[in-house]
């Protein structure tokens, strides 16, 4: 269908729309008119992505020099590959209804492991092995040695495209990660350098945040895209941990062996080529005295790291005489190891800010601030003259010096943390040194700059003002959507008592109590009864969930839930929880029914999606608070507090509540899908509690459901379900897509919001 | 003497039987005993026809064994040589125990789903009663075409009952009973320990090897419910423990499945991250149970419960499903051996195609005219473009011959009189008999022959094309014959009836 939001012609791929749909547009266009940013809430189910993709698509067509390109942001492989399976639908509309012939690029970029099309590198397992085997086969150096040894092994994929398909700009049309492959193969040229060269001129990429967000990844990546850009993060929900994710540095003895082997390398290597070609150094040197700037001459596959900092003024400075011949570098490295080794020595735990750290560093072994800030530079000055093949092994000393320069670049938002042993284990020494960044705008903060229009949205962003405070940007819009439905598809419900009214709460007091883990089980083990296929449980944390199924074990709660359902539960181990929830929704499929133990903040709560019979009640035990005893959440609760003003409880619920938002959230996605969503915990049916969580599951709350027992969550269950259970009916209008109905006043819109959907053409 | 050509594996002296000494002969294929001093066997056992052994108790004066046939018979030897007969039943015992299996598996599969055959079907069985047990033809030739298609892929009409699943909870129901004086008891039934050999194979490979050779069934199952094995919260401390074994299969097995990856991509949380954090960064901090030294007992056996509910659950799911893997799996090797696969692979788009595809679908705001077909699942598209193509060349018939008959038949119709009045009165029963006037024994019979004859036309015409000499001389032989008995049955009934009638 064809639509008018405001003024601007959109294309629907669909024959209807739904009012929430419509609403977004309209917002999501006034972000981009005013050129500013946006964060845009809408329940998952709802199609946020393809009216998210349709609206900016028109706007690129009506106005291809105010937008020249959307960036879309995603969390995971799939999504990704979803997203851009969703546009291609809306371009394959675009062409049906227009008759042109499609102009528009848009693909997806993913990592080397996803798009290698190397027979030997791509049979590789882990991501770190692709990457390392591909850098040793296409670095500038492993290239030029090849001129005078032919015998050098090279990718082929990658000389073929770099010798033509930079000519040839990829044509239009829309590329997954597939085809990418496909076109690669065709041609034989390489998909991953082909993808990382067309994302400059294509009008759309979709790729994961890190390639944005993550300054060692972005700066390869990201840095010459156009201003003119929007860039969306979708899922969104927890942008501010993986900004700091990308930030933070931890050092454990271990690393400080490895970095200390990696200098003795290093060393070898350095007397080496001293021996045989001096030159080459002294070349090194002058390029050094000129400046990195000119040293840094695009040279993609060299992947050493990139600067972490970003500020541009530095790399237009020489680099300080003290660390620029090779030796001296290599003395100064090795002060600074050895006095991080000294610092692993402490017997207490020790936290102080960068400025505190810097001055410390200065006394004891008088290393200046300026050559630290240059380190990371300087190392990957000097590992690209050595012509170090294989940089994994340099892993080590890369993120010595990645943290020297972090460390001396920021006195703000960061924190030094050093534990001398793990709380849980205090016998045992195992000193680490936690960098840890507490400001999540940091890492953002040059998107924000950048980009014109820089859009978060995700089903979840309860509390919507929380997020530019936290991100430290100034929205001009801001909205959340509910859902319209036809029928009441979600049935929210808070448990707050067992049958024998023992209060339900998994909080820390009565986390071991026997009489709640006992009810908890009771909970389960009556719904595995009476809700058809897949049951999803999430606890708060790992550690709870093993104790409490041990104990369900024990009580034999577990054997009389596999009398109605199998039991599967996620592991720590990735593979098997995987093969793990291949079984539950086989189990589901062939009818016999499953429960899936999971736990929040985990893989499973993260993505993925239990659609309709594999998730028809989700069950949330306790409140998942992060664990708050670590000394790093304490410092970054104290930190947001004096920054931004936001109280410490505050932060916390809004982190317990997001993700407990994520969890029950998995099993709706779509209106023609049904629900229950257990909260079991008392605690949730307070003010502050229920008011985090998002809108579209906060109105179904009634006053009610706020503090049932099992048996009562099982009538009212049992209610839901069956009614859900009947053949859901649409009432749908007779075909009025040619009646020209432009809904334009509000009352009208709310009016249509009570249907589930409207037709406006 | 028939069995001196045979290989006589063992031979056991002084063993009485019905209260007659004679002597024990194990062959290759069969168990016999014959009288002392006399020349023949008067007990001869097939390996195949025996269901199962038995011994006596230790404690007993007499030193027996038994042989349970599958007809339900059983035959028992008395071991009477004082000094050695234990030492001879042992050795008996053992030899038969590796001989059984052997023919067990092939023999009893067999005989057993033709037992199934015939009882779940009583059509099937009168046939097999008019057919073979009346020598019209042999019970083999009976066989070689109603359980083709068992051997097939697909599935034959009979054998396409629904296998029923295992309960998850088997081990829930063996609930322990204290018996008062210190002990437990566990209620086994059938049920439970077809339900425990079906999910655990390691525990059925125990039982087969185990007993009743080293433990009696009791013993065994004694042990299995004291064993770490069964308990498993209990951590195997690596004591001797027959189930240890299994433990680590079962581990292995797990593995296995872990390493054959998931075939949704959707769900393979391995690759969800496009772009993982490098060691060393991050907030996340290292678990403390990634080294298995700090691990306390109490984490370990909780991991052990996780784990073993994982496989316990993955075990129940396939073995309700196993068959239908089996026959999948088949059907997959079949397909890309035949070298027309790629065709069938081509028109089914990838797994992963799919589940995006149905990621992103929103049924409710499209328009319902839109019908959901089912994709066409072609293994062979040229058999289907072509229909089948006639191994022989035919006589064609020309359009000449075509017009000359429908002219004949013009011609015919033209001068076709009904002759009403030669119709016969309408309650004259001996002309065409209604089914309520013909006594029903004799309609059963009429079906018998019916059904019989029917059978062995269809003998008939499964020889055709005839490709083979086999083909041919079981067509010119002695089919032949076999519709002409059947004829002549037909025949004798007949005139029977009419005698009877008369």
């Amino acid at each position: 269908m064809k639509l008018n939001i405001e003024g601007l012609l959109v294309y629907f791929p669909y024959d209807y729309i739904y009012p929430e749909q419509y609403s977004y547009m309209l917002e999501l266009k006034r972000t981009l008119d005013a050129k500013g940013h946006g964060v845009l809430e809408m329940p998952s189910g709802t199609g946020k992505t393809i009216s998210l993709l349709s609206l900016i698509v028109a706007y690129q067509k009506a106005f291809p020099l105010d937008v020249t390109k959307l960036i879309y942001c995603s969390r995971t492989v799939p999504e990704i590959e979803k997203v851009v399976e969703e546009l291609r639908k809306l371009m394959e509309f675009y062409a049906k209804e227009t008759g042109e012939v499609n102009n528009f690029l848009a693909l997806a970029l993913s990592s080397r492991k996803n798009l290698c099309i190397h027979p030997e590198v791509s049979s590789l397992r882990f991501g770190k092995e692709v990457d390392g085997k591909c850098h040793s086969l296409t670095a500038s150096y492993i290239r030029a040695q090849r001129h005078s040894n032919p015998d050098q092994p090279v990718c082929r994929f990658y000389e073929e495209f770099d010798a033509v398909g930079r000519q040839v700009p990829l044509p239009a049309g829309i590329y997954n990660l597939d085809d990418l492959k496909d076109f690669g193969r065709r041609k034989g040229w390489c998909p991953y350098y082909l993808a990382r060269y067309s994302i400059l001129h294509a009008n759309i990429v979709v790729y994961s945040y890190h390639y944005l967000l993550d300054p060692k990844i972005a700066d390869l990546v990201s840095k010459e895209l156009a201003k003119k850009s929007v860039v969306v993060f979708d899922e969104a929900h927890n942008i501010d941990n993986v900004c700091i994710d990308s930030m933070s540095v931890n050092i454990t003895r271990r690393t400080l062996d490895r970095c200390q082997s990696n200098v003795e390398t290093l060393q070898h290597t350095i007397q080496k080529i001293k021996d045989t070609d001096a030159a080459k150094l002294r070349e090194e040197y002058r390029r050094l005295v000129e400046g990195l700037k000119e040293a840094n001459v695009a040279r993609e596959t060299d992947v050493y790291l990139a600067n972490p900092v970003l500020p541009d003024e530095i790399l237009q400075e020489a680099v300080p005489g003290s660390i620029r011949t090779a030796e001296h570098f290599l003395g100064f490295l090795r002060r600074f190891l050895e006095y991080l080794k000294s610092r692993l020595r402490v017997h207490h735990v020790v936290q102080e800010s960068a400025p505190q750290f810097l001055k410390d560093i200065f006394e004891k072994v008088c290393i200046d601030r300026k050559p630290l800030r240059f380190c990371a530079e300087r190392l990957q000055s000097l590992l690209r003259t050595l012509e170090i093949a294989d940089i994994a092994d340099f892993s080590a000393v890369t993120l010595i010096s990645n943290f020297a320069t972090l460390v001396s670049t920021y006195s703000l938002g960061f924190t030094i943390i050093i534990e001398p042993f793990d709380d849980r284990t205090p016998t045992i020494a195992n000193p680490v040194l936690h960098f840890s960044c507490m400001d999540p705008s940091i890492a953002i903060k040059p998107v924000f700059q950048r980009f014109q229009s820089v859009v978060i949205t995700s089903g979840t962003l309860s509390p919507l003002d929380i997020y530019p405070k936290i991100l430290d940007f100034r929205p001009v819009t801001m909205a959340s959507f509910t859902m319209t439905l036809a029928r009441t598809c979600l049935c929210p419900l808070i448990v707050g008592r067992g049958n024998d009214q023992v209060a339900l709460s998994s909080k820390f007091e009565t986390r071991e109590d026997f009489a709640v883990i006992r009810n908890y089980g009771n909970l389960l083990l009556e719904m595995s009864a009476i809700v058809p296929d897949g049951i999803v449980a999430f606890f708060t944390s790992y550690v709870y969930m093993e104790n409490i199924v041990a104990s369900w074990y024990e009580q034999g709660i577990l054997e009389n839930i596999q009398r109605n359902k199998l039991i599967f539960i996620e592991t720590q181990d990735a593979a098997e929880t995987s093969m793990a929830l291949e079984k539950y929704q086989e189990a589901c499929e062939n009818g016999r029914g499953a429960i899936l133990l999971s736990v929040a903040r985990g893989k499973v709560s993260e993505g993925i999606d239990f659609v309709h019979h594999f998730g028809r009640a989700v069950i949330m035990f306790g409140v998942p608070y992060v664990y708050t005893q670590s000394r790093i959440l304490k410092a970054r609760l104290e930190y947001l507090r004096d920054q931004f003003q936001i109280r410490e409880n505050d932060f916390l619920t809004f982190d317990a509540m997001r993700h407990a938002a994520q969890c029950v959230g998995r099993a709706i996605r779509g209106k023609t899908d049904y629900g229950l969503m257990i909260f079991a915990d008392k605690r949730y049916a307070r003010a502050d509690k229920r008011g985090k969580l998002p809108r579209w599951i906060q109105e179904h709350i009634s006053d009610g459901s706020l503090n049932l027992t099992v048996d009562e969550t099982v009538q009212l269950s049992k209610h839901f379900l069956r009614q859900m259970a009947q053949p859901f009916r649409q009432v749908k209008p007779p075909d009025r897509r040619r009646v020209s109905l432009r809904v334009t006043s509000p009352r009208l819109l709310s009016l249509c919001r009570r249907t589930s959907w409207v037709c406006l053409c | 003497m028939a069995s001196l050509s045979e290989e006589v594996l063992l031979v056991v002296k002084k063993v009485r039987q019905r209260k007659q000494d004679g002597t024990l002969y194990l062959m290759a294929e069969r168990i016999a005993w014959g009288p002392e001093g006399k020349d023949r066997f008067t007990v001869s056992h097939p390996y195949s026809d025996i269901r199962c052994q038995k011994i006596s108790p230790d404690g007993k004066a007499k030193v027996q064994l038994q042989l349970v046939l599958h007809t339900g018979e059983s035959t028992t030897f008395h071991f009477a040589n004082e000094s050695t007969a234990l030492k001879d039943r042992e050795a008996a015992k053992e030899l038969l125990q590796q001989l059984l299996p052997k023919f067990k598996k092939k023999a009893n599969k067999e005989l057993e789903e033709k037992n199934r055959m015939l009882q779940e079907d009583p059509v099937l069985f009168q046939l097999y009663k008019d057919l073979v047990v009346s020598q019209v033809i042999s019970a083999e030739e009976f066989w070689a075409n109603r359980l083709g298609g068992l051997n097939n892929s697909e599935p034959a009409p009979y054998s396409n009952k629904q296998e029923v699943g295992i309960s998850g909870a088997f081990l829930a129901d063996i609930r322990p009973q204290t018996d008062g004086c210190n002990g437990l008891r566990y209620n086994l039934t059938t049920d439970i320990i077809e339900s425990i050999f079906r999910t655990y194979p390691a525990v059925k490979q125990k039982y087969s090897e185990n007993v009743p050779h080293s433990l009696t069934e009791k013993e065994f199952w004694t042990r299995f419910f004291q064993s770490h094995y069964f308990h498993r919260d209990r951590i195997n401390t690596g004591t001797q423990d027959i189930f240890s074994e299994c433990a680590k299969q079962d581990e292995k097995g797990l593995m296995s499945l872990v390493n054959k990856g998931v075939k949704n991509p959707l769900v393979d949380l391995l690759s969800l991250e496009d772009k993982t954090l490098d060691e060393g960064y991050g907030i996340k901090q290292a678990l403390p149970s990634t080294s298995n030294t700090n691990k306390t007992v109490k984490e370990s056996s909780n991991a052990a419960i996780i784990k073993r509910f994982n496989h316990h659950s993955a075990m129940v799911l396939a073995a309700g499903s196993r068959k239908n893997e089996v026959t999948a799996d088949q059907a997959s090797e079949t397909s890309s051996t035949d070298g027309n696969s790629r065709d069938s692979d081509f028109f089914q788009p990838p797994v992963k195609k799919v589940k995006l595809q149905e990621a992103i679908e929103y049924e409710d705001l499209q328009r319902e005219s839109k019908q959901k077909t089912v994709a066409l699942n072609l293994k062979k598209s040229d058999r289907y473009a072509h229909g089948p193509v006639p191994l022989q060349s035919q006589k064609y018939t020309t359009s000449q011959d075509i017009i000359n008959a429908v002219n004949c038949i013009q011609h015919e119709m033209a001068h076709y009189k009904p002759n009403l009045t030669q119709v016969r009165e309408k309650n004259n029963n001996t002309f065409l008999p209604s089914t309520e006037m013909v006594p029903s024994d004799i309609q059963g019979e009429l079906k018998h022959l019916y059904v019989a004859a029917g059978e062995l036309l269809r003998h008939f015409w499964s020889c055709f094309p005839v490709n083979t000499s086999f083909l041919e001389d079981k067509l010119t032989g002695h089919l032949e014959e076999m519709l002409q008995t059947a004829y002549s049955k037909f025949h004798i009934w007949q005139t029977r009836r009419m005698m009877r009638k008369t």
